[in-house]
């Protein structure tokens, strides 16, 4: 009897594709995606660190520094120009500007006037920073410190005799002025509101399986077809489904919006705050809701059966949502990774809603991201509409 | 009121429909029949505008179809087999919903509800979720949204599937009240005794051809034939079987039809005989017809006969 329950369980599963997919294919393509987006946090030969470096001082002293920030095999180097942008127009992650009398830290006791500013990327987390302001300090340390030794060295020499001991003190607040792109000065972005916003992309195209078990339910149901002999037309239809689910989104938004601002300090947490302007983020939500609804009706129009689609819309849910820097933040991937998750509308929606959030954005800084939202979603419409046309014709 | 003619239906080489014409009167109840893939379904799909034809004329209220599609649709309505509304909203949401979204106005909607839940006695259930609806009950709410336009023509594609006989009866006696209400009904389903009970005209149709067309009672008669039908009252199956085991010239051709092969009077009696000896109740012995069932099966396992 317990032989029969077995063979019977793995013949049922062995011809369920759907089953396989998510049980086999979704964790091999899910590895291979993780796997190549932490493939640099755990190798010492690749950089973890894009940066930049804007020398007013041009001295001896600062192009040491350089040197060595160049020799660190945990930093890439890109180059920029005098009249540089902020962190993320630049592609990197930290823009260090060397001020004019750098040099006079290494013969003042007090170089407030002379402290190098770091530029830091709204969306880089303080664990990075951390890294970062590691290896400048390293690098002041051991570049004064070979000054102090040349200087030593030298005075020995001259009277033959060793100097006497010289204080050498290191300390990094006077050392380094930290500021973040678009915050006030010393305001930093907590973790509330770097992580927000991925978890509002990532609900919101969770649409994609109410909406398309309904749509897919009543495809099946032959309501669809009642409501094309009652002359309810395509778009009709789509905009019955498109509006309703808007709303619903948006309304994700905001109850997402008020646990990060009221639910998340009752815990210890720090409060999340909208930096930007009101309109930029009603924009970018609205642009997000219109690329998760337009891929949910094109799965619904695809796939067959309520099964196929909550397990295909979940799988491509976790897919796009790790390819498109929800899980793993984008700075840690490798160059090609950061390039390659663009391919997800939910890469755009979290750059749209970090301009947001953390960069203090206004409509114009979310268009582009916007734009592609858009774009996606339409496209998607578009595609919908020809399998729909085409399905309801084979069934016919 | 429709009206077909030369009508060809191709999917990719495969013929659905194959130059078929057809003429359905205002006023009838017409029953379609036809086994599996004879095209029933594609010929009700073209007649609602949802497939595209590839050659023929089709009018319907002597309006030719693909130009008058939307106006056409207005005075129409399908009945799918399935059960086409949506399962968590109430009764009267779904009627809502069906009228609303066909621009009816506000008034005549609620006229035309009234009807509709009057004519397939859902006024109890108004505010029950469609999903807690018995079988016999979700079948009549799907009648009622067919309902909601006040339609002159009514397709139903086999609307009694998977029901009891009592809901099946009270479903069929709602479409005989159409016909007193001078609606032209297009009946499709593959219970014969159903279609012998409501139609008047019934065309037989397979691999996409008409195969005989006329009256119910034109197409039963059948002078030439030696066959008998006896009528019986309901009998369990395995006491039916028995009858034909033990008497092969009888032959079961339906739960309340025997056919006997062959009229003289001493068959007959033997046949009589032997089914009262078994408890059988006969209700009519009909000589020179034959059912629908039979005309049916020796018509689409022949293949074409003469229209």
């Amino acid at each position: 009897m317990f032989k029969a329950m077995l063979i019977k369980e793995f013949l049922l599963v062995s011809r369920d594709k759907h089953a396989l997919a998510a049980l086999f294919i979704m964790p091999a393509v899910f590895i291979l995606i993780m796997s190549l987006a932490l493939k640099d946090v755990f190798n010492e030969e690749k950089a973890l660190i894009e940066y930049a470096v804007v020398d007013h001082d041009n001295s001896l002293e600062s192009y040491a520094i350089i040197s060595k920030l160049r020799a660190n095999k945990l930093m890439n180097e890109h180059n920029i120009s005098e009249s540089y942008g902020k962190p993320k127009e630049e592609g990197v992650q930290f823009i260090v500007v060397i001020p004019k009398g750098f040099k006079n830290q290494f013969s003042q006791s007090d170089a407030n006037n002379s402290a190098l500013q770091i530029e830091v990327a709204s969306d880089i987390g303080q664990s990075h920073l951390m890294l970062f302001k590691t290896q400048i300090l390293s690098s002041v340390m051991q570049t004064r410190l070979d000054a102090v030794n040349l200087a030593q060295e030298m005075q020995h020499a001259r009277q033959g005799k060793s100097s006497s001991y010289q204080k050498i003190s290191f300390d990094e607040k006077k050392m380094m002025k930290v500021h973040y792109a678009a915050l006030e000065e010393g305001e930093k972005p907590t973790s509330t509101q770097q992580s927000v916003p991925s978890w509002i992309v990532f609900g919101l195209f969770f649409v994609i399986i109410p909406m398309s078990t309904i749509f897919i339910s009543e495809r099946k149901q032959n309501t669809l077809m009642r409501l094309s002999t009652m002359n309810v037309s395509l778009p009709v239809l789509f905009g019955g489904k498109i509006i309703p689910y808007m709303l619903i989104n948006q309304l994700q938004v905001w109850v997402m919006i008020a646990v990060g601002m009221f639910v998340v300090p009752l815990f210890g947490a720090a409060p999340l705050t909208i930096g930007g302007d009101l309109s930029a983020l009603f924009t970018v939500s609205i642009a997000l809701s219109l690329s998760a609804i337009g891929l949910s009706i094109l799965i619904a129009t695809v796939v067959d059966s309520v099964e196929q689609a909550t397990t295909i819309g979940g799988i491509i849910n976790i897919l796009l949502g790790a390819i498109g820097g929800i899980m793993v933040p984008k700075f840690v991937m490798p160059e090609f990774m950061r390039e390659f998750a663009n391919v997800s509308p939910m890469s755009w929606g979290l750059e749209g809603f970090l301009d947001v959030f953390l960069r203090r954005g206004t409509l114009n800084d979310v268009l582009y991201e916007v734009t592609g939202l858009l774009l996606f979603g339409l496209v998607s419409l578009l595609l919908a509409a020809v399998v729909f046309n085409y399905k309801i014709r084979r069934v016919a | 009121m429709i009206k077909i003619q030369n009508l060809l239906k191709k999917y990719d080489e495969k013929v659905a429909l194959n130059h078929l014409s057809l003429e359905i009167k205002a006023g009838t109840v017409f029953g379609l029949l036809g086994p599996n893939g004879a095209g029933k379904t594609t010929l009700i799909s073209i007649l609602n505008g949802l497939t595209k034809y590839d050659e023929g004329t089709v009018s319907v209220f002597d309006l030719p179809l693909n130009e008058n599609l939307h106006a056409i649709r207005k005075r129409c309505a399908l009945v799918p087999q399935s059960l086409a509304f949506y399962e968590n909203l109430t009764v009267i949401e779904n009627l809502k919903f069906f009228g609303g979204i066909q621009n009816i106005p506000a008034e005549t909607l609620k006229k035309n509800i009234d009807y509709a839940v009057e004519t397939n006695r859902l006024g109890s259930m108004l505010k029950q979720r469609s999903s807690t609806l018995s079988g016999g009950q979700k079948r009549r709410l799907n009648i009622a949204i067919g309902l909601l336009n006040d339609p002159d023509i009514l397709f139903f594609d086999e609307p009694t599937v998977g029901i009891d006989p009592e809901s099946r009866n009270e479903i069929l006696e709602t479409i005989l009240s159409f016909k007193r209400e001078n609606k032209t009904v297009v009946y499709t389903s593959h219970y014969m005794p159903e279609i012998e009970k409501i139609c008047d005209e019934v065309a037989i149709i397979n691999a996409g051809e008409i195969i005989r067309q006329g009256t119910l009672e034109s197409m039963l008669r059948n002078d030439e034939t030696d066959q008998v039908v006896i009528e019986i009252y309901e009998t369990p199956l395995p006491e039916l079987q028995a009858v034909c085991e033990k008497m092969p010239s009888l032959r079961l051709i339906s739960e309340t039809n025997l056919m006997l092969e062959g009229n003289s009077s001493q068959q007959v009696s033997e046949a009589l005989t032997l089914l009262e000896s078994l408890s059988v109740a006969v209700r009519n012995i009909r000589y020179g017809t034959t059912t629908l069932e039979s005309l049916f099966i020796s018509l689409t396992s022949k293949g074409r006969a003469d229209v």
